[in-house]
C-alpha cells in the first residue's frame, strides 16, 4: 500500500495498536532477545562482516609472502594455517551467513508480505548459535595458538592425529559441525516460511526470484551439510578415540574423506553462489525497469543448479586414480549443470537489452557479477574436460575460477545488493558518485588480482604453496596478483567508507527510491517491526508495480481486514496456491534461544578440551532450555 | 641463505613434450578461444544494453517472444551443442591420450613413492634407488608407477603429462613418453604439510645411449673414498646417525627414512630440487636442514665444522 | 479443529481457504528435520557399503559375525511402535485425549524397552571386537551408536509430549504429537535398515 497517503483515525489506531504489539526491549536487553528477523538479519550483517575482514586480512597476508619469490614475511607453518583460516571463514563464515542469514533473513518474510519468519526464535537461535562456533574457533586459536594448517578441505591422511598433531585440526572439525546445526535449523526455517508464510494470492509462479534462489540455498543446505558432518564426525572418532575410517592398514580409505567431503562441497559451491542469482534477479528487474524474461524458465533454473549440483562431486577428484568410467559420468554430469546457469545469464542480459537500463551502483556490481562469472563459468566448463583438469586441477588455474567464481560472481551481487536495499534498511541513500567510483576500483582490483593466477597455473604453479623459486616464470605475475589484491582492498574500503558515511549523513531515502517490484518497497525505510500495516494481497511477482493492489490494501487497512492488531500475529498460506490458510501467534522477544544456544556452545567447547563428562551435563541444560522453550503456547490459532 | 635457484627446466602445461601432454595443451588453446568468443557476445550484449539503454526492445525488433526465444537459443542450444562437441573430443578421445598405459605397452617402469617431502624412486628391473632425480631415455614409453609412504601428494610432470595423485594403499600409473631430450620439472600437487612448497623434482630425458650409461652407473655399488678427507668422511657418516635414515649401498648405511645417497654427486640437485647440488649448498644444508627447508625430517646434526668438511667431500665423491 | 476442505470461497479479500488446509508449520519443521537426517544415515549408510566393497575381508579375521535373531527381532518391535505412534497422532487430531495417551504410553515403554535391549547387545558386541580394531568396527558401531542417539531423543520427545498431554489437548499440542510420531516412524524404519546393513554380511 502507497505509504504516504493519509490515513483515517481508525486506521492510524490500528497501526499504533501494531506499534506497540510488535515492539521490542530497548537497548541491549532488545538485541539479545530480539525476534524480529531484521534485526536478526543485521546482527548477522555485522558478525559476517567481521569475518570477512579477518578472512580479508589473512588473504593479504598471503598475497604479501607470495608477492615475490622466496619471501620470508611468513614461516609455512604461519602460511599454512592463514590459508586455511582464510577458506574456512570466508566460506562458513562470511559468505553463507552473509548470504542466508543477512540477507536471506531480512529480506524473505519482507518479499513474502509477512510479518516475520515462520520459527522467530529458532532464526535468533541460529544465529547464536553461528556466533557461538565463530567465537569457539577464533577464541581456540588464539587461546591455544594452534590453527588447523591442512587447508580448508583438510584431506586425509594429513588430517589425522599423527601428520596433524595437537588442537588444530580439531578445533576445525568440532567448529564446522558445530556450525552446520546453525545453517541447518536456518535452512528449516527459510523453507517453512517460504512455503507458508506467504502474502494471500502469492502462488508460486508469483513467488519472487530472489525467495526460489533462498530455496534452492535452503534445500540443498539440508542435503549437503550431513555429508560433511558425518566426515567431520568420522575425523573426530579416528583422532580421539583411535577408530578407523581413513587408514589404509586398517581397512580404512582416504579417499573416504574425499568422497564425503565434495558430497558437501560441490553443492556448497552452490549454496554460495544461488543467493547471488537471487540478488541479481532482484537488481535487473528494477534498473532495466521491466519485469525478468523467462522468469518461470530462471525459477526452474535456480532449482535445478541447486539439484544437478549434488551429482558432479567427483570432480574434485579426477586426478586420484578413479576408474575411467567413473570420470566420465561425472564429466557429463558436470556439463549438465552448466546449462541451467546458462540460461539464467542470458535471460539477465536480454532482460537488460530489452529494458531501459539505468547504470546505478547495484546495476554496475550486477554487470560486475556478469562479467566474472561467465569468466569463472567458461573455466569451470574447461574443468570438465578430464585431460584438462587433471593438468590444472591443484594448480593457480583452479584458485583463479574459483576466486572468479567466489569473489566475482557471489560476492559482487553482495555489494550491489547493500548498496540497493541500504535505503530500505537505514532510511538514508548512500553517495552514487563514490559508490559508481567503489565499483570501478574493486572491479579493477578483483581482474588484476585473480586474472593472472589462470596464467601462471597454465604455467605450472601448485596451490597452497607459501612460496616459490625465482626463475620459473611466476614473478611477475605474482607480483601483479599481490598488487591487484591492494587495490581490491582499496575498493573494498571504498564501499564500507561509503555505507558507513551515509548511515549518518546521506540524504533521506523515502519508501520507494528505485522503485523495485518486491514487496519490500511498498513499506517504510526502514520497515516497522511489524513489517506491514496491514498483509498484502498479491496477484503478480511484482506487487509494487501493481497499484490497484496497494490501493487495494490501503482500504483494507481502514476497514481493518487482515490487519490482525489483536495479536503478534501473521497470516500462513497453502504450500502451492498461496491461498490464505489461518491467522498464526507469533513468538516475540524471547530468552531461549540465546541461552540455549550458549549451552549446545558449551558443549562444543568442553568436546573441544575433551571434558566429556561437563560437556554430558550442559547436553542436560540444552536439552532444559528447549523445553522452556517449549513451555507456552501461542494462542489457538483462528479460523480465517 | 640458500641463493636462488635458477631453473632452465619447465613446468609448463603449455609448453607440451610429448603427445599427452600436446593433446592437453591443444585441448587448451580452443576451449581458450571458444571462451573468449562466449565472453565477447556477453560482453558484446551488456554494451548494448548499455549503448541502447533508451530503448526498450531488440534491436532488429521483435518482444519479449523474440528475446525468449535468443534465451532458449544461446541458453540451451548453443551449450549443449558445444558442451557435446567438448564431451566427444576431452573426455572420449584426448583421455585415452593421458590413462594409465595399458599393460605391456611400455618398455621400462619406474616406482616413484612420495614421502614428506621428497620422492623416492626406484627401476625395478634394474635395482636402481635413487631420489628426487629421474632419468628415462627420450621416446621410450616410460610407466610411471606412483604411491606414497605417508600422506597424499601427486605426481606431476606438467610438460609430459597430467599430474596422479599418491594415495596411500594404491598404486597408480601414468605414462612418461618424452618426444626429446631434455630437462622437466615436475612438481607435488597436492597439499602434503609444510614443505609442499619445496617438493619438486626433475626428469631427465636422455638419448638412449646416455640413458644406459646413467642406469649402469647408478646400479654399481658406492664409490670407495678416494682421498684421505673424504675416507673421514665416510666414517663420520657411519658414526653419526646419517646411516640411520640413509642408504649408501655399498656400506653398512641403510636406513630408509630419507633419501638414498649412493650416487648423491651425480644428482643436479638437493632438498628434492631445492638448492643446487654444490659442496658449499651440501654444506650448509647438513648444518642446517632447518634453515634451508624448516619442517623438513632431517635434524640438525651438530657436526664439527672439519666433521662437515669432510661428510661433504665424501658425499661429493659418491658420483 | 476445522474440517479440512479445499473450497475456495470468493470473498472481497480475495481468495480464502475454508479450514486448515496445509500441514502446520511445526509439522513441516519435523519433516525437514527428518529429511537431514536421513541423509545422514543415507550417508552412514553409504559409508559401510563403501568399505565393505573395498575391504577384502568383512568382517575381518577375528571378528566374528553379528547374530541374526535377536538384533532382527528387536528391530521388528521397534518398528512395530509406529501403530501405536500412528494411533497417538490420529486420536489428538480426533481431540480423543485419553486414547492418545493411552497411546503414547504403550509405545514409550515398547521403545525404552528396545533402547535398553540394544544397549545390552551394543555392550555384548564391544565384548567381542572393538571400534579400534578395524574400519568393520569403527562405522559398525557408529551406526548402531547413530540410531541409538536417535531413539534415545525419541524417548525424550515421548517424555516431553506425555509431560504436555498430561494437562490436556489444544492444537499445539497436537501438532507435537504429529511431528513425534513422524520422528518415530523415521526411526523405526531406520530400525530395520540398520539391522539389514548390519546383517548383510551374512548374505
Amino acid at each position: 500500500m502507497a505509504v504516504d497517503v493519509e490515513l483515517s483515525p481508525p486506521a492510524i489506531a490500528r497501526i499504533r495498536r501494531l506499534e506497540r504489539i510488535w515492539e521490542e526491549p530497548r537497548g541491549v536487553l532488545g538485541w539479545l532477545t530480539t525476534t524480529d528477523h531484521k534485526r536478526i538479519g543485521l546482527l548477522y550483517f555485522f558478525t559476517t562482516l567481521a569475518f570477512f575482514g579477518a578472512g580479508g586480512i589473512e588473504a593479504m597476508l598471503i598475497r604479501t609472502q607470495l608477492a615475490v619469490p622466496n619471501a620470508k614475511v611468513l614461516d609455512p607453518n604461519a602460511y599454512d594455517e592463514l590459508f586455511t583460516l582464510h577458506g574456512v571463514t570466508m566460506i562458513f563464515f562470511f559468505i553463507i551467513p552473509m548470504t542466508v542469514g543477512a540477507f536471506g533473513n531480512y529480506l524473505v518474510p519482507l518479499m513474502l508480505g509477512a510479518r516475520d519468519m515462520a520459527f522467530p526464535r529458532l532464526n535468533a537461535f541460529s544465529y547464536w548459535l553461528f556466533l557461538g562456533s565463530g567465537v569457539l574457533l577464533y577464541g581456540g586459536f588464539a587461546a591455544s595458538s594452534q590453527a588447523p594448517a591442512c587447508g580448508w578441505f583438510c584431506y586425509a591422511p594429513l588430517n589425522t592425529a599423527g601428520y596433524s598433531p595437537g588442537h588444530g585440526v580439531d578445533f576445525y572439525a568440532l567448529g564446522l559441525i558445530f556450525n552446520g546445526i546453525s545453517s541447518t535449523v536456518a535452512a528449516i526455517n527459510f523453507i517453512v516460511t517460504i512455503f507458508k508464510l506467504r502474502a494471500p494470492g502469492m502462488s508460486l509462479n508469483r513467488l519472487p526470484l530472489f525467495n526460489y534462489a533462498m530455496l534452492a540455498v535452503s534445500f540443498s543446505l539440508l542435503f549437503a551439510l550431513p555429508p560433511l558432518t558425518i566426515d567431520l564426525v568420522f575425523l573426530e572418532l579416528q583422532r580421539k578415540l583411535g577408530f578407523h575410517f581413513f587408514d589404509v592398514a586398517h581397512g580404512g580409505d582416504p579417499l573416504l574423506w574425499q568422497h564425503l567431503f565434495w558430497l558437501f562441497g560441490h553443492p556448497e559451491v552452490y549454496i554460495i553462489v544461488l543467493p547471488a542469482f537471487g540478488i541479481a534477479t532482484s537488481i535487473i528487474p528494477t534498473f532495466a525497469k521491466r519485469r525478468m524474461l523467462a522468469f518461470p524458465l530462471v525459477a526452474l533454473a535456480e532449482l535445478l543448479v541447486a539439484f544437478i549440483g549434488f551429482g558432479v562431486w567427483a570432480h574434485h577428484m579426477f586426478a586420484t586414480g578413479l576408474a575411467t568410467t567413473t570420470l566420465v559420468f561425472f564429466a557429463a554430469a558436470s556439463m549438465m549443470v552448466v546449462v541451467p546457469s546458462t540460461i539464467q545469464i542470458f535471460a539477465w542480459l536480454f532482460t537488460v537489452v530489452t529494458g531501459r537500463p539505468e547504470f546505478r551502483a547495484p546495476l554496475l556490481f550486477i554487470g560486475g557479477f556478469i562479467v566474472f562469472f561467465v569468466i569463472g563459468g567458461i573455466t569451470g566448463i574447461m574443468f570438465a574436460a578430464i585431460p584438462f583438469d587433471q593438468q590444472t586441477t591443484d594448480t593457480y588455474f583452479v584458485v583463479a575460477h574459483f576466486h572468479f567464481i567466489i569473489f566475482g560472481a557471489a560476492v559482487f551481487p553482495l555489494f550491489g545488493g547493500m548498496y540497493y536495499w541500504f535505503p530500505k534498511v537505514t532510511g538514508r541513500m548512500y553517495h552514487e558518485r563514490w559508490a559508481q567510483a567503489s565499483f570501478w576500483v574493486t572491479f579493477v582490483g578483483t581482474a588484476l588480482t585473480f586474472f593472472p593466477m589462470h596464467i601462471v597455473g597454465l604455467l605450472g604453479m601448485p596451490r597452497r604453496v607459501y612460496t616459490y623459486p625465482s626463475g620459473v616464470g611466476w614473478d611477475s605475475y605474482n607480483l601483479s596478483e599481490t598488487v591487484g589484491a591492494y587495490i581490491l582492498t582499496g575498493g573494498l574500503l571504498m564501499i564500507f567508507a561509503n555505507l558507513a558515511w551515509s548511515r549518518f549523513r546521506g540524504p533521506v531515502a523515502g519508501a520507494d527510491p528505485f522503485h523495485g517490484g518486491t514487496l519490500e518497497w511498498t513499506t517504510t525505510s526502514p520497515p516497522p517491526p511489524y513489517n506491514f500495516p496491514v498483509i498484502p494481497e498479491v496477484t503478480s511477482p511484482y506487487p509494487n508495480w501493481d497499484p490497484p493492489d496497494r490501493e487495494r490494501d490501503r482500504r483494507r487497512l481502514e476497514r481493518g481486514q487482515l490487519v490482525l492488531d489483536a495479536g503478534h500475529e501473521t497470516t500462513a498460506s497453502t504450500v502451492r496456491d498461496g491461498l490464505l490458510d489461518e491467522i498464526l501467534e507469533m513468538p516475540s522477544e524471547s530468552w531461549w534461544p540465546l541461552v540455549t544456544a550458549a549451552c549446545i556452545t558449551a558443549i562444543f567447547a568442553f568436546l573441544l578440551t575433551s571434558h566429556f563428562a561437563i560437556a554430558g551435563i550442559f547436553a542436560l541444560t540444552a536439552a532444559l532450555a528447549v523445553v522452556g522453550w517449549h513451555w507456552r503456547e501461542p494462542e489457538e490459532p483462528e479460523p480465517a | 641463505m640458500p641463493p636462488a635457484l635458477h631453473l632452465s627446466p619447465g613446468q609448463s602445461s603449455v609448453h607440451p613434450a610429448s603427445h599427452a601432454s600436446q593433446e592437453i595443451s591443444h585441448l587448451w588453446w580452443m576451449m581458450m578461444i571458444a571462451g573468449w568468443i562466449g565472453f565477447a557476445l556477453v560482453v558484446f550484449l551488456l554494451t548494448l544494453g548499455w549503448w541502447r539503454r533508451n530503448r526498450a526492445n531488440l534491436p532488429f525488433g521483435g518482444g519479449d517472444r523474440a528475446a525468449t526465444a535468443w534465451i532458449v537459443g544461446l541458453g540451451v542450444g548453443v551449450p549443449i551443442v558445444l558442451l557435446s562437441a567438448l564431451f566427444v573430443w576431452a573426455d572420449v578421445f584426448v583421455i585415452n591420450s593421458t590413462a594409465a598405459p595399458r599393460e605391456g605397452s611400455t618398455r621400462l617402469t619406474v616406482d616413484v613413492i612420495g614421502h614428506d617431502w621428497w620422492w623416492e624412486a626406484r627401476y625395478p628391473a634394474s635395482g636402481v634407488v635413487t631420489a628426487n632425480e629421474i632419468h628415462i631415455p627420450v621416446g621410450t614409453r616410460v610407466a610411471a608407477v606412483v604411491t606414497t609412504g605417508d600422506v597424499i601428494h601427486s605426481f606431476w610432470v606438467p610438460e609430459l603429462n597430467r599430474k596422479i595423485d599418491m594415495i596411500p594403499g594404491r598404486r597408480s600409473e601414468i605414462l612418461l613418453d618424452a618426444e626429446h631430450a631434455g630437462v622437466f620439472r615436475g612438481q607435488c600437487a597436492e597439499f602434503c604439510g609444510l614443505q609442499h612448497a619445496h617438493m619438486s623434482f626433475l626428469v631427465y630425458a636422455d638419448p638412449p645411449d646416455r640413458f644406459r650409461a646413467w642406469l649402469k652407473a647408478q646400479q654399481r655399488p658406492s664409490a670407495a673414498p678416494a682421498s684421505a678427507l673424504a675416507r673421514r668422511g665416510k666414517d663420520v657418516f657411519l658414526s653419526a646417525s646419517c646411516a640411520d635414515c640413509h642408504t649408501i649401498r655399498g656400506t653398512s648405511a641403510d636406513g630408509e627414512v630419507g633419501p638414498d645417497l649412493t650416487h648423491l654427486a651425480s644428482r643436479s640437485t638437493l632438498a628434492a630440487n631445492t638448492i643446487p647440488n654444490t659442496p658449499s649448498e651440501l654444506s650448509d644444508w647438513i648444518r642446517d636442514p632447518q634453515h634451508v627447508k624448516p619442517g623438513n625430517r632431517m635434524p640438525a646434526l651438530g657436526l664439527s665444522p672439519d666433521a662437515l668438511k669432510a661428510v661433504v667431500a665424501y658425499l661429493d665423491s659418491l658420483r | 479443529m476445522s474440517t479440512p476442505s479445499n473450497t475456495v470461497l470468493q470473498s472481497p479479500t480475495g481468495p480464502v481457504a475454508t479450514g486448515r488446509v496445509a500441514k502446520p508449520n511445526g509439522l513441516w519443521g519435523m519433516l525437514l528435520f527428518v529429511a537431514t537426517e536421513a541423509t545422514l544415515f543415507g550417508t552412514i549408510f553409504g559409508t559401510y557399503y563403501y568399505l565393505r566393497f573395498t575391504n577384502a575381508e568383512w568382517p575381518p579375521a577375528g571378528v566374528p559375525l553379528p547374530s541374526v535373531a535377536v538384533p532382527l527381532l528387536l528391530a521388528f518391535v521397534l518398528a512395530a511402535t509406529s501403530a501405536p505412534m500412528a494411533v497417538l497422532s490420529r486420536a489428538a487430531q480426533a481431540g480423543e485425549l485419553a486414547r492418545a495417551r493411552a497411546a503414547l504410553v504403550a509405545a514409550m515403554v515398547v521403545q525404552a524397552g528396545f533402547f535398553a535391549m540394544q544397549v545390552n547387545l551394543f555392550e555384548d558386541d564391544l565384548a567381542k571386537f572393538q571400534p579400534q580394531g578395524s574400519s568393520y568396527g569403527s562405522i559398525y558401531f557408529t551406526m548402531l551408536g547413530a540410531h541409538q542417539a536417535h531413539v534415545a531423543v525419541g524417548l525424550l520427545l515421548d517424555v516431553w509430549l506425555l509431560g504436555k498431554l498430561a494437562r490436556g489437548l489444544t492444537s499445539y499440542r497436537v501438532v507435537a504429537a504429529q511431528s513425534i510420531a513422524f520422528y518415530w516412524h523415521f526411526v523405526n524404519l531406520l530400525a530395520l535398515l540398520v539391522v539389514g546393513a548390519q546383517l548383510s554380511v551374512r548374505v
